[in-house]
């Protein structure tokens, strides 16, 4: 890559690029939320028939009168394109349809689970953060035995499925020591174990990508400067060097997201812990398209806003276009 | 670029292996005794891996049962060889699927014509926002369990960030001198395509399929492990693992030792992939 | 030993959990605690309180009462209504209502009110009471305020027996007409001794204590308003997140416990209670219009392949009963012994019968084969719902079994609400149709075998065995007045259904809770087996 040059209003130029990046985002939200209602239209049999017996409980063919209902509760009987207009037209005032099953608008059953999932998200991605800037200042350019045992974990850490990792969590601290409750529950307490499991292999992903840049900042001229103005090296390496070092892992945080998110439909059911993941589950266990689509649309939004975030914090944290 | 140069004496060539890092060394042995459990588990195997046998049911692990015995007194061990086939042909499969699926997209992303490429970019983008996971769970959701879904799903989570890598390589490769050394000979736009770029931008694949091989059959075991994949009695080693959740309590094993498998599977994808990719690297440099 | 470590790393977990095992149930020493939460870990989450399924059962009867309840000894006895009578005929029933009732949201339970309820039911309000009631309900009306008749179109003797089932819980009139679907579905308003508070989707339901209840069932052990204030109903699918919650004390009882964790808790001190469910058992019924099994050979070669005892016992653990019969389950008035004892594992005498129904050659991976066409039978599943995990491991059992004589047997896991939306549901998508269903009667054998017809379909007809010989039997024994000669033509029919293999069982369906020392009280209603917490308080 080459060195940003010089320009003449930084301001300028960050704004147009933040508003390049919303108009992108624009786009791509737009075309999830197609992606997502396109989907539903592919599922097997009537929908009507299909929503009216998940509803009533029993598998039956039923006439036209019994389905009236329905098609005009979903407006099943107009074109597609109308289908598709109404729905997007919903998205824009925050509208996602009404589940099939729980006889509710998609937002509020959303709404109640989103909470949950989202704290755990943000506290698994914190904890991660934690763990591999310890585990970088700690082992990360001292020495190729250290650097071989601090590559090996971060493999290791990265390579480990979600729901291995939790089940022996789940065995051997709640199961186990009984230091943790078994069911997550809303409670503080509940949410290390799953935190922890999401945590740990996004540490090692983000270690991944920063370890190289850490022992290539240690080399940089400014570092040896620092040390020859007598700064300790756990100073130079918390203030001097990570600086330069974690560019590569802030711009993974749109995927730590949607990797946690992802990860959460796995976490959340193995500590039966309420939020998105589980009520997704279900939902796709339940053919209840509304609700899927809902929430895969929600964390697309989410992803897009992440990403358009970590654009806007790397114009801001890239040493070269500070120092230019 | 470099020719692979023959090594004339043996003891070189035996040099060079202990050289090689033990974890690559693990690495392959593992892969080893993985392609044989695929291509003929029987060898392997010491039971047949469905032969029910009730009053042995739930027995630690043992010379007579090395990975012990689960609720109907099936062999572990045995089932978790026969498994093999059936977690490595979804992970192949699925990489397959990504991989295609990623080399239409990047090629068509950096090579089509202007609007084409705008239009692929957005596309990969919008994929891109989805976490595979929950594409791939979008997928079940629609087309219902099985194991070809879960081809699809996994290879259609995964293609739309190695489409991004393919279309870097593809511009990298683009832009490379001898490309250029190329075009000012007037060599034809498909024969430079035929010939230089896809060549070098489709190399670095090689580690990259050794890479989301592993990943894939860890997002498919996620998958049987949710319920949304294979049916048991099948032992893929997701469901293995799903189903030795009901034991986890009285036996461990049933859960602990088919997900060391599926671990030490993503690591040994995982190593061999790093050792291809520094390779090529390593052959591009000299 | 290249698999010491890793045996020896399970072993070490195995050995941590054994130590943490020994902590007992919480001791206590009896004295009552008013009020408190009582917080329950139930298996599956319904989509509504009140419904046609057996989960909605045991939600809606802690805050609907019915009009009769069943005592420990299966005796009718009040509960809404204070007394009954059938007319000569059989054709008229006569309920009088307790007096001075009152629904939570304060409006009165009258006669017209149970007659409301009793048209809301038929008319798609509870798919399960509508199958009951079809065929015998005709009208109910309201005599006077406290007095309402039913009005049947062929005798029911059993009518009030079924009553006492959740699906026919009273709810306000009021709330039925006034209120949306959606508050009526999360939150019923009955005049039950617990009131939904809050619905929690995917965590809990919350139910707070009804202060003003009156109307208690005659078996209750106590009068007035419940104990505790509040009961959390959490749902926690996983059958060891909950004996672990149990354990850990948080919380103070479970439902469904899984068989190997039986003696764990037994031995801890646990209460642990196990109701056997009447009605038709965990059973395969097979499909009589299409496919191999419309052989009555090849049937009766499935039934004999199998070893199912062996299979029960082994992954029940003593704790699930093996159950023979087809019909109806062990604990069910009428029951049919000769009918359970009918098939016995047998492979030789399975391999001779599938030899003369023609599948006499075998392929390669050992099926038999006909004509060409392989021996295949598709056995889907409710995993998860219908068939709990212990359920899908006896069923692989029997997936294994029947393989040694040449079938090959499709266990395919299905969804619950792929179920209800119409998988598998019709003759040519299945071979087999594994599934219970509660009841307390031999009644239901009605339901499982009443012939479908264009007019009036049965999709409860598992076998879609359409035989007017049977559905005689059936009705004649519904409408027998004296219990014997009822009892005697339910057994005639189980023995139809077993001679001509048309079903076979496989275990009896179990309601089970473990319950913490520090709760006493709690107590399995006679219908279905639900937890009841109206008599249940909390101890020092």
């Amino acid at each position: 890559m080459s060195q940003a040059t010089p320009r003449p209003s930084r301001l300028r130029g960050v704004i147009r690029q933040i508003l390049k990046q919303v108009g992108n985002s624009l786009i791509v939200l737009w075309g999830a939320a197609t992606v997502a209602f396109f989907a539903q239209l592919l599922l097997p049999g009537d929908r009507a028939t299909v929503i009216l017996n998940i509803r009533a409980g029993q598998p039956q063919q039923r006439t036209a009168d019994e389905l009236a209902p329905i098609v005009n509760e979903f407006g099943l009987d107009r074109p597609v394109w109308v289908q598709y207009l109404d729905y997007l037209r919903g998205l824009v005032v925050g509208d996602f349809g009404t589940s099939y099953q729980q006889f509710r608008p998609v937002t509020a059953v959303i709404g109640e689970q989103l909470g949950a999932t989202l704290i755990l998200s943000v506290v698994a991605i914190a904890i991660a953060w934690v763990l591999m800037v310890v585990w970088i200042t700690l082992t990360a350019g001292r020495g190729p035995r250290v650097g071989a045992v601090g590559t090996g974990v971060d493999v290791v850490a990265a390579g480990l499925p979600h729901y291995w990792l939790g089940i022996i969590l789940l065995l051997v601290f709640a199961l186990g020591l009984r230091w943790f409750p078994v069911i997550g529950g809303s409670e503080p307490i509940g949410l290390v174990l799953p935190a922890l499991t999401l945590a740990i292999p996004l540490a090692g992903f983000m270690s991944q990508a920063t370890r190289t840049e850490f022992e290539r900042a240690l080399d940089q001229p400014f570092v040896v400067t620092a040390r020859m103005r007598g700064l300790s090296d756990l100073r130079v390496r918390l203030t001097h060097v990570l600086r330069h070092a974690v560019l590569p892992a802030v711009t993974l945080s749109g995927w730590a997201l949607g990797a946690t998110l992802s990860g959460a439909v796995v976490v959340e059911t193995i500590f039966s812990r309420p939020g998105i993941g589980s009520v997704l589950v279900k939902a796709v266990d339940a053919h209840d398209l509304p609700v899927v689509v809902g929430i895969v649309t929600l964390v697309a939004v989410f992803y897009v806003l992440v990403n358009l975030l970590v654009d806007i914090a790397y114009l801001i944290l890239d040493p070269r276009l500070k120092t230019s | 670029m470099t020719t692979v140069r023959s090594t004339p004496e043996a003891s070189t060539l035996g040099r060079r292996l202990r050289r090689l890092p033990w974890t690559l060394v693990a690495a392959l042995v593992f892969l080893g005794i993985l392609a044989v459990a695929v291509i003929a588990p029987q060898a392997l195997a010491t039971h047949d891996p469905f032969a029910l046998d009730y009053p042995a049911s739930l027995r630690a692990p043992s010379a007579a049962h090395w990975f012990g015995t689960d609720e109907s007194g099936r062999d572990l061990y045995s089932r978790v060889i026969w498994g093999a086939r059936e977690s490595v042909l979804i992970g192949l499969g699925a990489a397959a699927v990504g991989l295609a699926g990623a080399i239409l997209l990047g090629s068509l992303a950096a090579l089509g014509p202007r609007p084409v490429r705008a239009t692929v970019d957005r596309f990969v983008e919008i994929l891109f926002a989805f976490p595979a996971l929950l594409l791939a769970l979008l997928l079940v959701a629609i087309a219902g369990p099985s194991a070809l879904t879960q081809i699809f799903a996994v290879g259609l989570g995964t293609a739309p960030g190695y489409a991004r890598m393919v279309r870097g390589q593809i511009l990298t490769a683009k832009d490379s001198g001898y490309v250029r050394a190329a075009v000012a000979l007037g060599h034809s736009r498909s024969r430079i395509v035929r010939s230089h770029i896809l060549p070098n931008a489709l190399r670095p694949l090689v580690a990259i399929f050794a890479l989301s091989v592993g990943q894939s059959i860890v997002w498919a075991s996620s998958l049987s492990f949710l319920g949304l994949g294979v049916a048991p009695p099948a032992s893929e080693w997701g469901a293995l693992l799903d189903a030795g959740r009901s034991y986890i309590v009285q036996a461990g094993w049933l859960v602990v030792i088919p997900g060391l498998v599926i671990v030490a599977l993503a690591l040994t994808a995982t190593t061999i992939g790093r050792h291809v990719q520094a390779g090529l690297e390593r052959g591009e440099k000299s | 030993m290249r698999f010491t470590p890793t045996a020896a790393g399970a072993t070490g977990l195995a050995a941590i959990l054994a130590l943490s095992a020994c902590a007992g149930a919480t001791t206590s020493t009896g004295e009552r605690v008013d009020g408190g939460t009582i917080v329950y870990a139930h298996q599956q989450e319904p989509f509504c309180v009140f419904g046609g399924w057996i989960e909605q059962a045991y939600l809606s009867y802690q805050v609907l009462d019915n009009l009769t309840s069943l005592d420990e000894n299966h005796e009718v006895v009040p509960w809404l209504a204070t007394e009954w009578s059938t007319s000569e005929d059989g054709l008229t029933w006569t309920f009088t209502l307790k007096d001075g009732v009152e629904f939570t949201d304060g409006s009165p339970l009258t006669a017209e009110v149970v007659a409301y309820n009793f048209d809301y039911w038929v008319s798609g309000g509870n798919s399960t009471a509508l199958v009951w009631l079809q065929d015998y309900y005709a009208s109910a009306e309201a005599i006077d305020e406290l007095t309402v008749q039913i009005n049947l179109s062929a005798p029911y003797p059993r009518l009030a027996d079924n009553l006492t089932q959740g699906y026919f819980g009273i709810q306000s009139q009021v709330a039925l007409e006034t209120r949306t679907d959606e508050e009526n579905c999360a939150a019923p308003i009955g005049s039950g001794a617990f009131i939904v508070d809050h619905w929690d989707r995917g965590e809990e339901i919350v139910l707070v204590r009804n202060d003003e209840y009156t109307s208690w069932p005659a078996n209750a052990e106590h009068t007035g308003p419940a104990y505790v204030e509040e009961i959390v109903w959490r749902f926690v699918p996983d059958a060891t997140t909950r004996v672990a919650a149990l354990q850990s004390g948080e919380v103070d009882a479970i439902y469904d416990v899984p068989a190997v964790q039986w003696q764990t808790l037994d031995d801890a001190g646990y209460q642990l209670e196990k109701y056997v469910t009447p009605g038709r058992p965990q059973q395969l019924a097979f499909n009589t219009q299409v496919g191999p099994f419309t052989d009555v050979l090849v049937r009766q070669a499935f039934a004999y392949s199998l070893d199912r005892r062996a299979a029960v016992e082994a992954i029940g653990q003593g704790v699930i009963p093996y159950e023979g019969n087809g019909g109806v389950s062990q604990t069910t008035p009428g029951y049919s012994q000769a009918a359970a004892d009918w098939y016995d594992y047998d492979p030789e005498k399975a391999n001779a019968l599938l030899d003369e129904a023609g599948w006499t050659e075998r392929d390669a991976d050992g099926f038999r084969t006909k004509d060409g066409e392989r021996l295949h039978v598709v056995l889907p599943y409710g995993a998860g719902s219908i068939i709990n995990a212990d359920g899908a491991a006896i069923l692989q059992g029997v997936k294994e079994q029947a393989s040694q004589v040449g079938f090959d047997v499709e266990l395919i896991p299905v969804p619950l609400s792929e179920l209800v939306a119409g998988a598998y549901s019709q003759p040519a998508e299945r071979d087999i149709n594994v599934g219970y269903w509660t009841a307390v009667t031999a009644g239901i054998l009605y339901i499982n075998w009443r012939p479908s017809t264009e007019e009036a379909p049965n999709y409860s007809n598992g076998a879609f065995y359409n035989d007017e010989v049977l559905a005689q039997l059936i009705r004649d024994a519904n409408s027998a007045a004296d219990i014997d000669e009822q009892n005697a033509l339910y057994i005639e029919a189980q023995d139809y259904i077993a001679e001509r293999a048309l079903s076979i069982g496989l275990y009896d369906r179990l309601s089970t809770l473990a319950v913490d020392t520090s709760l006493k009280g709690v107590w399995q209603e006679h219908a279905q087996g639900g937890p009841t917490f109206y008599d249940a308080y909390l101890t020092e």
